[in-house]
């Protein structure tokens, strides 16, 4: 397919809101963006800003009742969006996979993790229960666990966290799919722990050509491992840019306050933080404003009624969404 | 500095085990360590390494197996029954999970009081008027919000309720388990800086634990990094970070990522998993992991060595020091 090396993914005023008891409640409320292929997209915000939400719509992983998804998004040209159960499945695994937080619960405790790779392989791609088991152990060493053959064996809970992520990580690449969602991939893992999958999910990006969207709150974790980033806030993009761009001459007052709130090992010890007051907002009373007005310092009287559209900085590709954006010029405080 | 004073806490050789005969555990092994009157300590370490516990002994919630614990003078191991309480008040701790920390069906101003109402220490007017002082203190309204119940409370201000609460008996020592890391950056950094005001404010003491390097740095005076249940560095916060002694803390420091598309990336990763404390290497514990090791780290165990003025290494080899 000819759009393949251009756009691998394209989202256009994706909206998913859930129907609950108190109103609705838009979780991502219109995001649009396009991926390339061979490219690592960080998406970075704070809890309840959307971002889970927004990776698990890209999937097409949704409830079927009390939520209501429109836009699009075009994978490899295909619309995700309304796809039916059948459509959707084949596609998971070879075109776009997933990674979930949480390495425990998304293996199942009580089945080999062996078979759990071998599972994907013999029903996706048809292969005979020998060949899967080849194939199974060949990636479990492709992720870097030691003693694959004997690994094969062992239930989750033998393994450690990392080593788990590890399997998680063997199974969405069982089909070699060309977009790979990594969904906190390293949140409940330690620092040296994390620093080897990052490398891992790094390396095998670019040996199998993959495509990578890195979803975190970490920005340290997105600094240096991703080439564009966007900025979600009350399930919008609030920046999107490169990655460099966006850290060194961002735009947005959200952006620069996040990135200052959080402490860095550079900074001299006891060195006061800047905060950003107040909290994020109730999605369920989310005002016609921008959703990050009540907390800035620049925000006017406009801000509170008029919600700002994410508009061109200088660099191509580079969008915030702010009627008193930050200047130019500004660059971010260096050590 | 002042190396003269006497220090609020003391630690010696504490150990803790859990279970016994094969399936005994050390999950620490021997830590000593002091921690001077208005300062802070950070305790840094990856999962398992025995800082939980370390905190959780020195309340005495987890019983030491051996070691003493002194705080101002007072052998805390020694104490039972009332006296173990009273020495309590003294020190007070903050969890992790804020949100679990506090009985959801509760008000929460009473969730503050109930330390005053237990030692029945302010009682009647005086200890209406503290509890409102005290929740003013760490930014919550009591007038608006003192009698709503611990559930309608988000993250943040779960661990602002936890910290009115830890003050209420004014101790002197505060014990802080991972008290951030539920919580958001933008959240995180408010709670920290409360932190800050709040320790000038009481004149507090505090052992920080956690696990990232980049909080710890920033609060803390003095810096403990700690290994499969025992202390490979301890050192002044900027001396440590700048110039790692344990070859452990340089890897440590070097896998901590900085929000930073221009920081020096990925330095060497260190390799591996740390091994079982049910079954901890001989020697040096980390000499598994260690590039630098041989023969001598696999048959003497490394102690704790001055390199530096404060600044304590255990490591036969230790990395260059003073030379930054």
């Amino acid at each position: 397919m000819s759009f393949d090396n251009k756009k691998l993914l394209a989202v256009k005023d994706l909206a998913t809101t859930f129907h609950t008891a108190g109103g609705d409640l838009p979780a991502v409320g219109g995001v649009s963006f396009d991926m390339e292929s061979n490219q690592t997209i960080g998406i970075v915000g704070e809890s309840g800003s959307g971002k889970t939400v927004l990776s698990r719509t890209i999937m097409g992983l949704q409830q079927r009742t009390n939520v209501t998804v429109t836009g699009s998004v075009l994978l490899s040209g295909f619309e995700m969006v309304g796809a039916s159960e059948d459509e959707k499945r084949e596609r998971w695994g070879t075109e776009v996979a997933m990674i979930f937080q949480d390495p425990m619960t998304s293996l199942n405790p009580v089945m080999k993790v062996g078979k759990q790779i071998d599972e994907t392989l013999r029903v996706r791609l048809g292969m005979s229960k020998a060949d899967a088991k080849a194939r199974a152990i060949e990636l479990l060493e492709l992720v870097g666990i030691p003693s694959p053959q004997y690994r094969y064996d062992a239930y989750p809970g033998q393994l450690s966290g990392g080593m788990r992520q590890r399997v998680v990580i063997a199974i969405s690449l069982a089909c070699s799919p060309k977009l790979l969602l990594a969904d906190e991939p390293t949140t409940g893992l330690d620092v040296t722990i994390q620093a080897q999958i990052l490398n891992l999910l790094e390396e095998l990006k670019e040996r199998l050509e993959m495509s990578v969207i890195l979803v975190t709150h970490d920005l340290g974790v997105v600094a240096t491992r991703t080439s564009r980033i966007i900025v979600m806030y009350a399930g919008r993009i609030v920046e999107i840019g490169s990655t460099r761009e966006v850290f060194a001459h961002h735009r947005m007052p959200y952006t620069r306050a996040l990135l200052e709130s959080s402490p860095k090992v550079s900074n001299a010890s006891h060195t006061r933080l800047t905060t950003i007051p107040g909290r994020p907002p109730n999605l369920l009373k989310l005002t016609q404003g921008c959703s990050f007005a009540p907390r800035c310092s620049y925000a006017t009287e406009k801000c509170h009624v008029d919600r700002p559209e994410l508009e061109a900085a200088d660099e191509p590709g580079h969008m915030f969404a702010c009627w008193n954006p930050l200047p130019k010029t500004r660059r971010t405080v260096k050590k | 500095m002042t190396e003269t004073r006497e220090p609020l806490l003391k630690v010696q050789d504490l150990v803790v085990t859990f279970g016994m005969g094969h399936h005994e555990v050390a999950a620490v092994a021997g830590v000593s360590f002091e921690i001077f009157e208005g300062e802070t300590l950070g305790l840094v370490g990856e999962s398992g390494c025995g800082k939980s516990t370390t905190g959780k002994a020195l309340m005495r919630i987890i019983e030491p197996s051996s070691g003493t614990i002194e705080l101002d003078g007072t052998d805390v191991v020694a104490q039972k029954g009332k006296a173990l309480r009273n020495i309590r008040t003294r020190m007070q701790m903050i969890f992790q999970d804020p949100i679990s920390s506090l009985n959801p069906r509760r008000r929460i101003k009473d969730i503050v009081a109930e330390p005053l109402d237990c030692w029945k220490s302010v009682t009647g007017n005086d200890r209406d008027v503290l509890v409102s002082d005290l929740l003013a203190k760490v930014g919550i309204d009591p007038k608006v919000y003192g009698n709503r119940y611990a559930r309608q409370f988000s993250g943040g201000q779960c661990q602002r309720i936890s910290i009115a609460r830890s003050l209420a008996m004014r101790p002197k020592l505060l014990i802080c388990d991972e008290m951030v890391s539920a919580l958001d950056v933008s959240v995180q950094a408010q709670i920290l800086n409360l932190l800050e005001d709040l320790k000038h404010e009481y004149g507090l003491t505090l052992l920080f634990i956690a696990h990232d390097l980049a909080v710890v740095k920033n609060v803390s005076d003095r810096v403990a990094v700690m290994y499969l249940g025992r202390i490979c560095e301890i050192g002044p916060a900027d001396t440590l970070y700048e110039a790692p002694g344990h070859p452990y803390t340089k890897f440590l420091l070097g896998a901590a990522l900085e929000a930073d598309p221009d920081s020096p990336v990925h330095g060497e990763v260190l390799g591996g998993e740390p091994p079982s404390p049910m079954n901890p290497p001989s020697g040096c514990r980390f000499r598994t992991r260690c590039p630098f090791a041989t023969e001598k780290c696999a048959e003497i165990e490394p102690q704790l060595e001055e390199v530096a003025p404060g600044h304590l290494v255990a490591c036969h080899y230790p990395l260059t020091i003073g030379t930054k």
